[in-house]
Parts: structure tokens; sequence; C-alpha cells
């Protein structure tokens, strides 16, 4: 292999010859500009590219040599840092100095900008790795760990880690949203020792799937981005230490400089040298071109060039095929590459005529002809799209993914974002952190635990919505970096993940009221990490890595450790039950999470249910909780919540559906939700998540199945019809459960019926909107649900006045079966005024003889005697069904007295209605015994008698009035 | 004000106007729960913690004073709105459509919640333009009546405030010119009672005569 020399300027002079001093170049992301400096040189010159011939621009703020050089991602914004303790920031390109940022006790060494420009590291031979906030000029943390000085920073692309190297070759990933260390890597670079002359540096390949750091054997070494194992070196001719590299934009390319004045060019792929420069000094720094084919160099002389088609031109241009962070802007610089590659091909650009343009002949290890070289082109562009899916497969699904730094983007957006990756776990009621704002750990209808980092602490504060009756919480400070938190009544729970050996993931109980002193308790968790957390009546679980739900007394015994069978997701309490949601299996790769839901009852030990959680396909989910009434609902991010019953064996009903609203423009965060209201935060796109500050309001947003649309053209009716009948089913269901635990139902009974008079009213509302839009068929199912018998005759009257004849007909048979099948129920139901028989039949014959309409008006007074409400089909097939029940004599003379009472006034209808509440609670429940074959006795029949009893009595007095 | 500096010429007091405005409905976020309050002038609630409910102002101000909630300002309440009402204000002849009360509702609320406003003084001076703007219209405007003979003021979206302040003026201003009309239609009844029309029919021809 040719060796080739090329010239190089001298852009910074030393004081004094010999000594060599680490000089640092870069490149502004249009190309127009070149930034040098050196450790020698207090000044940093701003060199145009295109026209040499002019001066460079100095900028002297320093006082001493410039060690360090950073630009903005935007190049708007030009960092230096210095031998004499300062960091400073320019305007870029004009080279205005605007502000020191920041301040050290010793010399810099190394500042970076992350991706977005909103933060700067720098550090040096102090002792802390300094995050400075290039808005506001504050300090966004301190990270200590290293023992050596910071020779070298990198910033994650993702902003998610930010990698550090020390003269002792120490490498140490940190997690920039905590500030904790991830990784130490001891000793994996070149020592330096204390000699200044050459640094150690580091560099994530573009996509952020490696980190590069120098290796001891000459070399450079690949570690992983999240496990930092080592993946692979890059080993070759290097025959010194390699003291600088640098990844080419697309990351296919690398360019080290070692020790022994040589420059080489890598494929990383292949893990092969393609190319490489000899020169008469060290290399100190290297900066590819951002768009093209160049390599801009500097030795420790402070000489700077640029090397022109670095990579050789039979290969692909380093510039192409960047990796789509954005990709929008990968987009941009595909046809910005396509429009640069002839000049490149041309082999020799403007500036390489004017400047440096002595080079030798390149020598290639693979020559090609120039013929070949669209055919390459192609050969490549498939290479490119072949090797798209295997970047993909070495991504690997990371925990910890929460958010990058900017804030731009929340943890509730990454997740949508992720693909077909697993859903990772997260609290509901929390936002993503966001660097110098509060942010929500958890908030609930009850109240919200916020956060704010500071310093490498934290400051938690406690409120709560009901500033009258909920306890005064003092605020926190949080020395652990808590990342969940949970709140209820009694006291709030908070939890870390694990950040390296030293910070275990701890679990601490906060109670807010207890008549013990020191009754908070901690919990720290070895080499498993808290995942998600929860909070109930007097117990505390938390679901960790190790897939172990760990239940927790409220004074802090030990109680359960469970097994989970999956990853946890999220999990929530409400008194005795927790909720907790694992995935069951990797996602599909339609993008649908595999998600399993499974409530516990801590006060019983029992797991009441269990099954697949319903998501919205390609959406994953953003929020679980409980309703006012306990029942189990989730929400996901396509904004469709969803409610857990018991109706056909335990299923979720969709009960709200954000797109069903129409408002593109708003983001619903929820908070909770009763049982006809949506509790939740507005936030206005592109917003997902509120602010902590000012308070965000919450607003009620109605419950509402996405119905289709329906050719009635009564679409809130048929929402109403379709709630009112959850909510009776839900009613009835706790009913059972109340009669079932011997608890008293009468307020529910109450519920139960003025939902039956609604649900009644919204039918007649139907029926008439399907008489009117012909759908007669329809109108007879809807008579056939109507439960009371005064709502079927008021639909009998509705047909009749709407000249429906042949509907009236059919609807007063409907009433008739209801009757007949009501009359046989009582047969077989003596304690349900058995002996109205004779009436009823009575009655049944008069409804038989006038079938014509007007037999509403007559039988309206003769309807009351004998019965006040009408079962709904099924309960009296039910009751057809059970006949266990005897004959009460006492009973039989009440209701005789009833009867006779009824006789003597026909135009009770009205003053029965009261009691009509009771008889049909009555009716309720005796179904529910009847439901629950297991009770030996009727605990109601003697309440229900005596209850009757004194309605009628009731009714006996307003009649005598 | 002028109806506060002479309360016998105007209907209404500052303060009684701003008893009357109190009336108007607002939307508070209470931090407290509370069952809702039946009054005469209607069932107000029920109160759940960091929930918009609409109350009457007097109410919101009671809670606000004990510490219960906070108000939030009205949708024109804010420097958008009120920066496009004045520059419309300025710019037409018309009254730009503000609450009938606005000016006791921006005060009552300036007093009261004054955390709760955001951008209070560039709201309270947009506010104190908008009045001054409308004010010195109803001055010009007034000028009309004092020009050529009026009998009625027809002025939209004046708001209760201003319609205070001017209405002793145009009311007295306008009962002196039916006063004086109406005086030589006396004047005239009393010489040709009940044969108006003829003479009307007469006056034409015998002008025609004289010619």
């Amino acid at each position: 292999m040719k060796i080739r020399t090329m010239k190089l300027r001298e852009a910074h002079k030393r004081d004094d010859e010999g000594e060599s001093s680490v000089c640092s170049i870069l490149w502004a992301s249009n190309g127009d500009y070149i930034v040098t400096a050196s450790s020698s040189d207090n000044s940093i010159c701003i060199h145009t590219v295109g026209s040499p011939s002019n001066m460079p621009k100095f900028l002297r703020n320093h006082r001493e040599g410039v060690t360090a050089l950073a630009l903005s991602p935007n190049s708007t914004c030009l960092a230096s840092g210095s031998l004499d303790h300062s960091v400073k920031l320019y305007k870029f390109p004009g080279g205005d100095f605007e502000t020191n940022i920041t301040r050290f006790t010793l010399p810099i060494r190394a500042v970076a900008f992350n991706k977005s420009g909103t933060i700067l590291a720098a550090a040096g031979d102090d002792e802390g790795i300094k995050l400075v906030n290039t808005i506001d000029g504050t300090i966004a943390r301190v990270l200590k760990g290293h023992k050596g000085s910071v020779t070298s920073l990198a910033f994650d692309p993702k902003s998610e880690y930010l990698a550090s190297l020390d003269s002792d070759g120490t490498v140490i990933y940190w997690e920039l949203q905590s500030g904790s260390t991830v990784h130490v890597l001891k000793a994996i670079a070149p020592n330096n020792g204390i000699g200044f002359s050459v640094l150690n540096v580091l560099a994530w390949s573009p996509d952020g799937e490696m980190l590069a750091v120098p290796g001891l054997k000459n070399d450079v070494v690949m570690y992983d981005r999240d496990t930092a194992e080592k993946l692979f070196s890059l080993r070759g001719d290097h025959t010194q230490p390699i003291c600088f590299l640098s990844w080419s934009p697309n990351g296919k390319y690398m360019a080290t400089s070692g020790l022994d004045r040589q420059i080489l060019i890598w494929d990383v792929d292949k893990k092969q040298d393609i190319d490489r420069q000899k020169f008469t000094e060290c290399i100190s720094c290297m900066a590819w071109k951002p768009h093209g084919n160049a390599l801009a160099v500097i030795d420790f002389m402070g000489k700077y060039g640029v090397w022109e088609s670095a990579v050789p031109l039979t290969m692909k241009s380093p510039t192409e095929d960047i990796p789509g962070l954005h990709s929008k802007n990968s987009n941009g610089f595909l046809l910005f590459d396509e429009e640069e590659e002839p000049s490149a091909s041309g082999n020799l650009s403007d500036l390489n005529e004017d400047s440096h343009g002595e080079f030798e002949p390149p020598s290639r290890k693979r020559l090609r002809k120039r013929s070949n070289y669209d055919d390459d082109w192609e050969e490549d562009c498939n290479d490119e799209l072949e090797s798209i899916p295997k970047v993909g497969s070495r991504k690997k699904a990371s925990y910890g993914h929460k958010d990058n730094l900017s804030g731009k983007s929340g943890s509730r957006h990454m997740i949508v974002t992720a693909g077909s990756k697993m859903q990772e776990a997260f609290q509901p009621g929390a936002t993503p952190a966001q660097p110098g704002k509060r942010h929500f750990l958890c908030y609930n209808m009850l109240g919200s635990i916020t956060t704010m980092e500071h310093d490498g602490y934290s400051h938690i504060e406690i409120d709560f919505h009901d500033t009258s009756s909920g306890p005064r919480v003092p605020a926190m400070t949080d020395y652990f970096g808590f990342t969940m938190a949970s709140l209820n009544e009694s006291g709030s729970v908070f939890a870390n993940p694990c950040k390296g050996e030293k910070n275990m993931s701890t679990l601490m109980y906060r109670p807010f009221s207890s008549w013990a002193n020191n009754s908070e308790w901690s919990m720290r968790l070895e080499g498993e990490e808290v995942r998600a957390i929860a909070l109930g009546s007097a117990w505390v679980a938390a679901v960790t890595s190790l897939n172990f739900l760990r239940i927790f007394t409220e004074g802090g015994l030990q109680r359960y450790v469970l097994s989970l069978d999956g990853p946890v997701v999220t999990a929530a309490g409400y008194k005795d039950e927790l909720a907790v949601v694992t995935h069951s299996s990797p996602s599909l790769p339609t993008d649908e999470q595999m998600l399993e839901f499974r409530v516990f009852n801590i006060a019983y030990g029992t797991q009441p249910l269990r099954g697949r959680l319903p998501l919205t396909p390609g959406s994953c989910l953003t929020w679980l909780g409980f309703s006012e009434e306990g029942h189990l609902s989730s929400f996901d991010s396509k904004g469709v919540l969803r409610v857990f019953t018991s109706q056909y064996g335990g299923s979720w009903l969709p009960l709200f559906s954000a797109s069903k609203l129409k408002k593109p423009d708003e983001n619903y965060w929820v908070a909770g939700l009763s049982a006809s209201k949506l509790f939740c935060i507005v936030c206005k796109s592109p917003e997902s998540f509120p602010q902590s500050t000012p308070k965000p309001v919450l607003t009620l947003l109605d419950l509402s199945f996405p119905l289709a649309c329906s050719d009635l053209g009564a679409d809130s009716l048929e929402n109403e019809f379709m709630m009112n009948n959850m909510h009776l089913s839900l009613v009835q269901r706790s009913i059972e459960e109340r009669a079932a635990s011997g608890h008293d139902t009468t307020s529910l009974d109450d519920e139960a019926f003025n939902l039956e008079t609604s649900l009644d009213r919204c039918i007649l509302r139907l029926i008439a909107s399907c008489c009117n839009g012909d759908k007669l068929v329809r109108a007879t199912e809807l008579v056939k649900l109507l439960s009371l018998e005064k709502s079927v005759r008021g639909a009998i009257k509705l047909v009749t006045a709407l000249k429906l004849p042949s509907l009236a007909e059919r609807f007063s048979s409907i009433l008739e079966e209801k009757l007949l099948s009501e009359t046989s129920g009582n047969t077989v139901l003596p304690d349900r005024k058995s002996n109205c028989n004779g009436s009823i039949q009575h009655d049944v014959a008069s409804v038989k003889l006038f079938t014509a309409p007007e037999i509403s008006q007559k039988s309206e007074g003769v309807v009351p005697s004998p019965t006040h409400t009408l079962p709904s089909t099924s309960l009296s097939s039910k009751q057809n069904g059970e006949e266990p029940c005897k004959d009460r004599h006492g009973n039989n003379i009440q209701c005789q007295t009833t009867t006779l009472g009824k006789a003597t006034d026909l135009k009770t209808a009205v003053k029965l209605k009261a009691d009509e509440v009771h008889s049909l609670g009555e009716t309720k429940a005796m179904k529910v015994d009847q439901l629950h074959f297991s009770r030996p006795s009727n605990p109601f029949a003697k309440s229900a008698s005596n209850q009757e009893s004194s309605s009628l009595f009731d009714s006996l007095k307003k009649m005598k009035k | 004000m002028a109806g506060a500096s002479e309360p016998q010429a105007s209907a209404f007091s500052a303060a009684e106007l701003e008893f009357l405005a109190e009336d108007e409905m607002i939307e508070i976020v209470p931090n407290l729960r509370m069952d809702p309050l039946n009054f005469i002038s209607g069932d107000f609630g029920p109160f759940r913690p960091q929930i918009a409910t609409q109350v009457p102002l007097w109410l919101a101000v009671a809670l606000k004073k004990r510490g219960k909630c906070t108000i939030r300002a009205p949708e024109w309440m804010s420097v958008d709105k009120l920066a496009q009402v004045l520059e419309a204000e300025r710019d037409s002849e018309k009254f730009q459509h503000l609450p009938f009360h606005y000016v006791e509702i921006a005060r009552l609320l300036f007093d009261y919640a004054r955390e709760d406003i955001p951008d209070i003084y560039m709201v309270r001076s947009l506010i104190e333009d908008i009045k001054d703007v409308r004010f010195h219209k109803i001055g010009t405007g007034l000028e009309i009546i004092s020009r050529e003979r009026t009998y009625a003021l027809r002025l939209k979206n004046l708001s209760a405030m201003e319609a205070n302040i001017v209405r002793p003026f145009v009311t007295r201003a306008l009962e002196t010119f039916y006063k004086l009309s109406s005086s030589e239609m006396i004047q005239e009844s009393d010489h040709i009672p009940n044969r108006q029309p003829q003479a009307t029919n007469r006056g034409p021809r015998r002008q025609l005569k004289d010619r």
C-alpha cells in the first residue's frame, strides 16, 4: 500500500517549539466553516472553507489555551473550554461572545452538546462533569465518579446516556435522566497519566448503538449501548495507541489517528481498514465533513488540513444513509448527498484545487473502473436496503428508555413510537421527567405527587386536590431519585430504579398519619429493580424486574412474595384489590401488545379475575386504574377507555373513544372515572401530558359506547339506552353481591328502580323514533325490553297516537304474555300475592277481550291491583325454573287484605307508585336470592312481606285522606 | 364614576351595579368537596376538587375569600381577546360585544382573584383602555343629540356601567326635547283641535292660491 502525504497549513502558533499541544477541529453542519483551537493558543479560529485566502476569524476571549470545542447540532452556538477554567459560548458563525456559561476550579478538557443543543456537558481536571442548561445557564446536574481528569465526553445520539472517559482509561455510562452511573468500565482505554499531551477520546456511533473507545492493544473497541459489553474491536495497522477517533456521519466508516502518526479509515461493518494517510506529526483531532466525503484534520503542532475523498470514491459515501434518528432530516440529507456526489466523484473539489491539491494518486485496496461506478452504486443501494433490518435487529429492547432530556417527547409518546417493541413499565398518572421542571410522579383523583430535580437530589411535594380534608404533607427532599410513586388517602409509596452497583432500588412508604412515631419504612432490593408500585387499603405492592410481586403491609411487614409470569407493565390498587398488567408474550409484528391483567384481592388472598387485556391495535396501555365504583379500567394510547364488567362472563366494554369526539387537536390524559363521566386533563396537541404548573384542571367527559352510525338517527338515545343497560347490570350485580354477603340493599334497590324507570323512558323515546323511522320490528323488540308495565301501556298509547294499530295489537299481545308469565311466576311464588291470581286472570281475560287499542284505557284501572311491576322475561323464567318456595299462611292473610283494599278503590294507580318502589325492590331481592342457591331459606321473605304490608298500609292511609 | 359622585342623578350607584353584576355566572375550580347548594337562584354544584363548575360571581368571590377555590378568568378576559376588542373598538363606530357587566366583573376579579388571572397587568390596562375608548365614543356620540332633534337613542352593546353614566344626561336631554316638541304640538292642537289633518291639507292649497 502506498503512503501519501498531505500538506497542512498552520492555524495556531505554538508558544514554545517542540512541545506538542492538544488541538481540536470542528466542521460546521453546513460544511462552510472549520473551527480550530489549540491548547497552546488562546484563540479560536473560524476558517471559511470556500475561500481559504480570507483571513480566518479569531476569537480571543480565553486567557489561556483552548482545549475543547463543541458546536451545537444546528451550528448556531459554539462552546469552548479552556485551561483558564472557563467554558464560553459564542454565536456561530458570527463568533460573537455570548456568555461564560460555567466555570471550573481546574482546566477544562472536554465539552459536548447533546443532540438538541439544550444541554452542554463540560468536564476536565475537576472531579465532576457539569451538565449545563444552555438556555439559562443553570447547572442541571453534576456527575461525580471519575478519579482521573475527564478527557472526553459524548452524548448518546438518543439523548439517553452520556459517556465519559478519563485519563486513567475508565469509561462511565451515565443515565441522563437520573444522573446515575449505569456502567463503569475500568481501565479499558490507554492510561495517559498526568501528561495532557495526548487525550483519550470516545464516540458514539451515529445510530447510538455502539460506543467506540480506544483500546489497550492499539485498537478501537466497540461497546454495546445498553449492556456495555464488548462487541468487537478494530485492529489493524496502528502500531501505537490510538489518540483520536471519529465516526463518519453515516456510521459506516471510522477515522482513527494513532500516535504512530497515521490516520486509518475503517469500514466498521467489515471491521477492516480501507485507507490510510501518513503525516509528519500525530493528528490530534479529526472531523468529517457533514455533507460530502472529506475529513478535516489537525495535528499536535496546530496545523490543519482537509483530506478530500477520505473514503475511496468507489465506496459508499461517508454521509450516505445517515441513520434516521430524525426521519425528516435524513430525507433532506439524502437529497443533498445526491447533489454532492458528482463533485466528490470528480475527485477534486474547489477547495482541493485551491489549497492542498498535492495528493499523490490515491491508492485503493480495491481499484475499480469508473465505468463500474454506476453499477456499484446500485449494488450499494441494495446493500443498504438489506442492511436496514440488520440494524433493526441489533437494537435491543431496552428498559429505562424513558425519554430524551429535551422533554419534547414524553415517555407515553416514546412508547407509541417504539413500534413493535414491548411496551415498558410505567406508573399510571405519571408524566415524563423534564429538566428544570416539576413533573408528576403520580396524579389521581385524590391528589398529586410532583418532583423536581435540583443539584443531584429531588424535591418532592404531595398535594391533595381537596385542601380542606386532605392531610397536609410536608415537602420532602429525595436523595434516592424516586421515579415512581403512588398515593392514596392514608399514605404514599415511592420507588426508584437501581442505578449502578451502589445505588440499589429502594421502596419507601410514608403514611400520612400514624399513632406511632417513625412509621415510615423503606426496603432495599438487592439484585432486582422495582418496576411498578401500587397502594391499597393497608397494603403496598411492588412488582420487580425479577417478575416478583411483593406485597407489604402498611407497617412494612413483608407479607407475600408471588411470582408473576411476565414482565410487568403497570399496577394499580383500590381498597383490597390490586390489578397488575403484565406482558404475556412479545408484541405481535402488527404492533399489538400482548398484555394480560389479573386482579388480586389482598385481604382474602384470592385472584378473582385474570385475563387478556384488550388494546386498540397499534396502541399501548397508558393508564390503568379503578373507577370510583371500583371497576377496573384501562386507557390506551389511541384514546379508548375500557371498563371491565362481569357481563358475558367478564369482558371489557369500550366506554370512551377519543376518536369519536372528533377533536384531533386534543389529547386526553386520564386521571380517573366515575359511573358516567371520565375525568381527564385535556392537553392541546402535540402535548400528550399536562405540566404540573399551573395546576391542571380536570375536564369531565361523558362516557359513551363507540356505536355504529345507525339508520335510526337517534345516536344519543341509543347510547343512553346502552349506558343505562350497563349501569343497571352493574347495579344489579352489586345488589347480588351485597345480598350474598348479607348487607342491606335498599339504597341500591332504589337506585336500580330509578335506573329502570329512566331506561324505560329512554326506550319509549327510542320506540317513538323507531316508529317515526318505520322500524316496527325494532320497536317491538324494544317493547319487550320495557321493565315496568306502565311503560308498556305507555308504549301502546304512543303507537295508537302514531296511528299504528297493528303495532298496538302486537304490543298488547306482548303485554299479555308478560302478564301471563308473571301470573305463572306468581303462582309458584306464594309470598308474592298468590291469591291475587283470580283477579289477574280476570284482568288477562279482559285483555284478551279487548285487543283493540282502547284496551289501554280500560285496563289501566285494573292493572294496579294484580301487580305493580312487570318483571323482565328473564326474571320470570328464573322464577319459573325455581319452585322451592312454600306457601306462607301469614302472607296470605295480608295479601287478602291488600286485595280487599284495592278492590275498594280502583283509582289507586298513582298512589301506589311509592308501593311500586318497594315491591320492585322485593322482586329484585328475590331474584338475587334465587340466584344464590346455596342459601337454604329465603331471608327476604319475611322482611319483604313486612315491607309490603307497611307500604300497603301507607297507600291505604293515603286513600282514606 | 359619575354615578358614584352624584348618586341622586343616576338610577344606580356603582355599588348597586356591582351587586347586580354579582349574579353573573363564572367558572371556578373548587379545592374542596361539597354537596350541591340549593339557592333561590338555582342549584349550584356539586363541588369536587379540581373540577371546574359554574357558580354566580358572588358565590365565587365568597369561596375565593375563604381560599376554597380558584376563579377561572372568563374567556373574554384573556389578553388576546381584549386586544382584539380594543382594536375593533378603535377602528369601528360601533360598540364591540362585551358582557353587560364587564366593568364590574373585571373590577371584582381584580379585587379578589388577582392571582387567578393570567397577565393581570396587561389585562387590567387593556380593560382600562377599552373603557376609555368606549366612554370617549359615547361622549362624541352624544353630541348628535344636541346637534339635531332626537327622540330616541339606540346604543347597541352598551354595558351596564356605561348606560348608567349616560342615563341621567341622556334621559333628561331627551325629556327636554320631548317637552319642547310636545309643547309646540300642544299649542297647535289648542288652536285647531281635531282639525289638524284638514289644516295640513289646506296648507299647500293656500300656498298654491297665493302663488
